[in-house]
């Protein structure tokens, strides 16, 4: 396996995105910039240049025509794809952490930082596809969180309810109309949820935490279904299409970086089993600790953005998707 | 690959700082040399020479892929030509990842060795427990590697009281690195990249550094993963750093030849010491150390 490894930031990678078909990787970076890139082979679409903050958070919307991110200059932006012009922008009081796509497209939600005097804030706005900058500035909805603030967030399957993960360690359902609070665990992790990532299906997602796990949930009835305990701070955990896997990352806090040695920083991507909740493989690579981890829409390779500012594109090997770490108890996939 | 070419710096003249163009030539054997110029640090011009093989791969890919492939470049790279820009992007060093299930066991030998390697700062060497197979800090008949290693070691039975003697050098040597590793002996700042615990990081950790052995009278026949095989039960955790068999530059075939790195100089003993004379695919495989490559001029 040979990384592909893409030197398009100056600063740490905070999230990174594959499109729908997975030939196309955003990637968002506290220097301001969104670079998109080719998968295949590495080459460097485009940049994505407007913003005047870290950029926190970026999405892709199912068609590949649009791009939503949200920074820490307080605005969320709506690019286009393909030529890399700013259609819209949304302003709000606090910076931007999480943006999201609706199933459909025609929603997007938003995540507002929590500051003094201003809450944390979801707002789901409606996209008019047809000419996005035409697009309502005023949202839907506006879910004011009087708790703990939302660290991340996606919509559930079928795009009525919104899943989020919290500060406190707290994860909760919104019914996206109403904006009522249907279902919470509160006590589902024990600090910061840093990641949340949806199951290919949708029936299930994974969240990572500081607390040094990631759990499976449940979409319908956030029930636990998996535990994930390792032995390092988790910022990000994916699922595997194809191969039942999923990828932590993560690794020492940066601002403690300096005073570890490195081989205890463990900037390693984790590969654990899904169902046997049991370790299987590691990928190294990064100096820093792997903030964001992204994995191809139809399994066949993954990404991971770290502190140290590069992305790494690994395409899987032929071995990965013959491998059955627990023998004849698993049963054999056809690529 | 790449050769210097020390241009007269004569500042007056003009096309200092203008690059000659890159060439490509097509030679009969299929073999494209690419001639690329760029500047160094010191504003230097530089030649590149590359020789590459061209192969060309056919993807079925979906309509909306293939028209994305053709949308122009926008944003920094507004009119770059197609293709990967070398300044953006760079192909890693081959990973070997296998999928398969951690061995428990293996890993807390690993832990309880490196809490014993720890410890042999303070208690003298000799208590500890050292496994005869592995040199791990367990007992033998724990030893995780046993099923691996059990041929080898009668295949080598005769080196067993040396073993014995290098095992309890290694890990009084080991104690000896453990030390600066500790912190600031004496107050003297170390730098991270020398404290113990092997090298700083770096992504592109330079293999002259790693203990690496030459293995010569090889089977034609083995490739990479072979070799691999061969010299992973003794490295720890069973990483090895590099395996590799040289092969032709341009017809790919084996020279019959390969180098093996570990990540520490223990382990490498150990091969040495096991596989030197080992019998593999009919032939008595030779290993050395690898001897550093001389500068080239």
């Amino acid at each position: 396996m040979k990384p592909i490894i893409l030197q398009g930031h100056e600063r740490s990678l905070t999230q990174i995105v594959f499109n729908a078909e997975g030939d196309l990787l955003f990637t968002a970076s506290k220097d301001k910039i969104v670079n998109a890139w080719y998968t295949s082979n590495g080459e460097r679409l485009g940049t994505y240049n407007g913003h005047n903050g870290s950029v926190w958070t970026v999405a892709c919307d199912s068609q590949t025509r649009y791009l939503l991110t949200g920074a820490a200059d307080s605005t969320m932006k709506l690019w286009e794809v393909s030529t890399g012009k700013c259609l819209k922008t949304w302003e709000f009081l606090t910076a931007v952490t999480r943006v999201a796509w609706s199933e459909d497209d025609e929603m997007a939600l938003c995540i507002t930082e929590q500051r003094t005097g201003q809450p944390s804030v979801i707002r789901t706005f409606a996209i008019n596809l047809a000419d996005p900058a035409a697009s309502s500035s005023t949202p839907l909805k506006e879910i004011i969180l009087s708790g703990s603030k939302a660290t991340c967030a996606l919509w559930a399957p079928l795009s009525e309810h919104i899943l989020t993960g919290h500060e406190s360690g707290k994860i909760a359902k919104y019914d996206a109309k109403t904006g009522e609070e249907v279902n919470a665990v509160h006590e589902s992790h024990r600090a910061n949820i840093t990641d949340i990532q949806l199951s290919p299906d949708g029936t299930y997602f994974i969240t990572s935490s500081k607390d040094k796990t990631a759990r499976i949930f449940d979409s319908d009835t956030l029930e636990e279904m998996k535990v994930f305990a390792t032995e390092t701070p988790l910022n990000s955990a994916c699922i595997t299409p194809l191969r039942p896997y999923i990828i932590l990352g993560g690794g020492q806090d940066a601002m403690n970086v300096t005073t570890t040695s490195s081989r205890a920083g463990k900037f390693e991507s984790r590969f654990w089993h899904k169902l046997f909740e049991e370790e299987v493989g590691r990928v190294k690579g990064h100096f820093g600790p792997i903030n964001t981890l992204a994995c191809h829409p139809q399994g066949r390779a993954y990404a991971s953005g770290a502190e140290d500012g590069f992305v790494r594109v690994h395409w899987f090997d032929e071995s990965y998707f013959r491998s059955r770490p627990f023998g004849d108890l698993e049963p054999e996939v056809e690529v | 690959m790449a050769s210097t070419t020390p241009h007269k710096s004569d500042w007056a003249e003009d096309d200092e700082f203008e690059l000659p163009p890159t060439t490509e030539t097509l030679g009969a054997d299929g073999i494209t040399t690419i001639v690329s110029w760029k500047f160094d640090e010191n504003d230097k011009k530089v030649k590149v020479t590359r020789r590459v093989r061209r192969k060309l791969q056919t993807q079925l890919v979906s309509h909306s892929i293939a028209e994305r492939k053709a949308w122009p470049k926008f944003g920094d790279d507004k009119g770059k030509p197609a293709g990967p820009d070398r300044q953006t992007t760079i192909i890693g060093e081959n990973l070997h990842f296998k999928i398969a299930a951690v061995n428990r066991a293996a890993a807390e030998a690993a832990a309880a060795a490196d809490a014993a390697a720890a410890d042999a700062a303070k208690a003298p060497a000799g208590k500890a427990v050292v496994c005869r197979l592995c040199k791990g800090g367990h007992f033998t008949a724990k030893c995780p590697y046993k099923d691996q290693l059990a041929e080898l070691d009668s295949a080598a039975a005769g080196l067993g009281e040396d073993d014995e003697a290098a095992a309890a050098g290694g890990v009084r040597a080991a104690g000896g690195l453990a030390a600066p590793g500790s912190g600031a002996v004496g107050g003297k700042y170390v730098p991270p990249g020398q404290r113990g615990g092997g090298p700083g990081e770096s992504m592109f950790r330079s293999r002259d550094d790693l203990p690496t052995l030459r293995v010569t009278s090889l089977s034609f026949d083995a490739e990479d993963d072979d070799l691999r095989s061969l010299f992973e039960p003794f490295a720890t955790f069973g990483r090895l750093a590099r395996a590799n068999v040289v092969r032709d530059r341009e017809t790919r075939e084996s020279k019959g030849f390969g180098f093996v790195s570990y990540e520490n100089r223990k382990d490498a003993e150990k091969a040495l010491a096991k596989m030197n004379g080992y019998g593999y695919d009919s032939l008595i495989l030779n290993v050395s150390w690898s001897q550093p490559r001389e500068p080239r001029p």
